[in-house]
């Protein structure tokens, strides 16, 4: 069996996922750490857990992409590529078919334009502001004292979501303040955060074409009201796999898998290879 | 994929340093002794430096000296300053350089800037101008000539934009006869547009390698290398010199396959601050810029246009008014990249957005859905030409690097070319 590694280096998370192929190709391991401040142990760390996982040793990896904003940190990688390009082969492994890709992490969100082999055709980044992104959310969530895993299911009983304004990741936590000072509901709030952070995102989105089907990853996807709030602005439903937080690192492994093996790279970018996922 | 930085030094770089240490030295001479030594304050775009030569005159240009302040990272401290003085953030950082500078005694090259005999606003397509002129003037004391250079608002020229324009000039001879005292050198001028129409042919001919593949020249970096010689000297025989020597260089450089990897389209100027670094992430992929929209700011030469010494006014007139591409249209700046595009075989286009000119950077959102529909693969990228503030060095590289990605995986799996060869459809069309 071929072994290969995807290590994705976001600014708040580190991913990492560990395929195995031997005509099907498996996920055999993930593995999920905080980035920090150091960036190459954080990378080190979630390769480790990887390998022990799977119970094999490092050297049975046969090839290493590195993604993510900390790429280049990584120590022990053979390749790097931009998370870009491995969420759209993650996303399209994940969800064959899926031709847009929202993908929302701690600082930027990012629509990208996906061939029917999961090619980059087209993409749109946020610029310079963390608006529409997680860390607006993690603001959001911070000033109203709630877990930031209990927004998104909170948003989703908003009656009268409130409407956001600002775009600024800094200025919400005023406008927050002030609608609890009114004694808005908190629900209707977080509901209203949402609806703003959706629509930003789609407006970005929409300068790339925005075909179906629609998959969303990044660690964003995992908060239900999010995706909800995605699906409403854009009238159209959003796909998000389980894996959906893994997508960069599955890609930037898929990639990996393809560099130990030249035949299997074509037959995949012949589209004669179906590969499906463990889980 | 190995990644390797390349970056091309001829003797023309050499050369061109020359010339340039030449024009700041002239500058520094002129500080000491203004009767001997006139200088005409004026812009780059649509510049009319041939008028200059009639009176011996030295142009000055202060977005050049604004953006060698920024290549050597000098820029942010005059920027703060202006700010300081009131100049609003979103001002054009060229500006607030430039004025900021001022104030601070800062010259790019270390020697004296003098001040203007004359500060020629020639307003071609930029508003920013009529102000930044305006200030200039007043801190410098120097006097101030608004040339009012209609936009073009039709394929060429009409007849009365023209003979307003000449019109004008023809009031900035008088003006500075008796500003210098001297007596305007008609015969100098003629001569001025000869070598000036030699010079724009030599540049053409140098703009028209980038169509070999692989190109001999990079038509965005290399280009900005040659911009000075072409703004400051084109009217002189030093120009002439330094563009036949720079031609016959690049025609014999040799590059191999291997040294092109891609060839681009861009638009927009560079984030002068990191001037480097961004020709770095091109030069890491072997791309190529084939051509570029920035390198026609002072003219538009690659498309024939040629100073005429047998009309040497109207050929002035015709060059501001039509034959640079601040004062054309959006949509002739579309038909412009288009052309590239097809004529220079590109695999792509990046939109640069500076934050500082509104003026040419507003629409380019628009530009990029125009040419994505086209099936070109095109990237927009964000920062500034002057201003450090904006640049996040991580960002913009994480962009370039996911647009070759895109491209090579292209490439490799042959999935798209541009299907660009068709003729335009009628939006492009200008009434
Ligand atoms: S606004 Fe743009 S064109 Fe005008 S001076 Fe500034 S950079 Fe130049």
């Amino acid at each position: 069996m071929k072994i290969a590694a995807g290590v994705d280096v976001g600014s708040t998370q580190t991913k990492a996922v560990l395929l195995g192929t031997n005509g099907e190709t498996a996920m055999l391991a993930r593995a999920l750490t905080d980035t920090g401040a150091n960036v190459r142990a954080a990378a080190e760390a979630a390769f480790g857990e990887l390998c022990r996982t799977a119970g094999i040793a490092h050297s049975d990896v046969a090839f290493i992409v590195g993604t993510g904003y900390g790429r280049y940190n990584i120590s022990f990688g053979n390749a790097q590529m931009t998370e870009i390009t491995c969420h759209a082969r993650g996303a399209h492994f994940l969800c064959p078919g899926a031709r847009t890709v929202i993908d929302m992490g701690g600082q930027d969100s990012k629509a990208i334009s996906v061939g029917a082999n999961g090619e980059v055709l087209d993409f749109v980044m946020n610029d310079k502001c963390a608006a529409g992104t997680g860390r607006f959310l993690a603001n959001a969530a911070e000033v109203m004292g709630i877990g930031l895993d209990q927004v998104g299911p909170l948003s989703l009983k908003a009656a009268y979501p409130v409407k956001i304004a600002t775009v600024c990741t800094v200025f919400v936590e005023s406008d927050i303040l002030s609608y609890l000072a009114q004694g808005r509901k908190p629900e209707d709030i977080l509901g209203g955060v949402h609806l703003a952070i959706a629509k930003r995102t789609v407006s970005l989105a929409r300068r790339v074409p925005i075909e179906p089907k629609i998959a969303m990853t990044g660690g964003v996807a995992r908060n239900c009201g999010m995706v909800a709030a995605l699906e409403k602005v854009l009238g159209a439903s959003v796909h998000v796999s389980r894996e959906a937080h893994f997508a960069g690192a599955l890609g930037a492994a898929l990639f990996a898998l393809e560099r130990t093996d030249e035949s299997f790279e074509s037959a995949v970018w012949r589209g004669e290879h179906a590969g499906r996922s463990r889980n | 994929m190995s990644v390797q930085a390349t970056e091309y030094r001829g003797s023309i770089h050499q050369q061109q340093k020359e010339l340039m240490l030449q024009w700041y030295a002239a500058l520094d001479r002129a500080a000491g002794n203004a009767a001997e030594q006139p200088v005409v304050s004026m812009m780059v775009s649509g510049n009319c430096v041939e008028l200059l030569e009639g009176f011996g005159a030295v142009p000055l240009y202060p977005e050049v000296n604004a953006l060698q302040l920024a290549i050597r990272h000098q820029s942010l401290d005059p920027i703060l300053l202006a700010e300081e003085l009131g100049y609003a953030a979103d001002n054009c950082a060229y500006v607030k350089a430039d004025i900021g500078a001022y104030l601070k005694g800062i010259t790019p090259a270390g020697g004296r800037l003098p001040k203007p005999t004359l500060v020629l606003c020639n307003f071609v397509g930029c508003n920013t101008y009529l102000k930044w002129f305006e200030h200039t003037a007043d801190l410098t004391g120097a006097p101030l000539y608004v040339l009012d250079v209609p936009f073009l608002r039709s394929e060429e020229p009409g007849e009365a934009d023209i003979a307003y324009v000449v019109r004008q000039l023809k009031e900035v001879v008088a003006r500075l006869e008796s500003l210098t005292g001297r007596k305007f050198d008609y015969d100098r001028f003629q001569q001025a547009t000869a070598y000036s129409a030699e010079s724009e042919g030599l540049w053409s001919g140098i703009k028209h390698l980038a169509q070999r593949s692989p190109s001999p020249f990079d038509a965005y970096f290399d280009a900005i290398t040659l911009m000075g010689p072409l703004y400051v000297y084109r009217a002189r025989s030093e120009g002439v010199q330094f563009f036949r020597d720079a031609l016959r260089e690049l025609e014999q450089k040799p590059v191999s396959a291997e040294d092109e990897k891609f060839r681009l389209v861009v638009e927009g100027p560079p984030p002068y601050p990191y001037f480097r670094a961004f020709r770095d992430m091109f030069a890491r992929w072997k791309a190529c810029a084939v051509a570029s929209t920035y390198s026609t700011v002072g003219g538009l030469w690659e498309f024939g246009f040629r100073h005429d010494p047998e009309k040497p006014f109207e050929s002035v007139a015709r060059h501001m008014l039509a034959q640079n591409v601040t004062n054309r249209n959006y949509l002739q700046r579309y038909e412009q990249i288009g052309h590239y595009l097809r004529a220079w075989d590109a695999d792509g286009l990046i939109i640069h957005f500076v934050k500082s000119c509104r003026l040419f950077s507003a629409g380019q959102g628009d530009m990029r859905e125009y040419f994505s529909r086209m099936g070109v693969p095109t990237l927009y990228i964000e920062s500034d030409l002057e201003d450090p503030r904006y640049f996040s060095e991580a960002q913009t590289r994480n962009r370039l690097d996911a647009f070759f990605e895109s491209l090579e995986h292209m490439k490799r799996t042959g999935a798209r070319r541009m299907p660009l060869a068709a003729p335009q459809p009628s939006p492009l069309r200008v009434l």
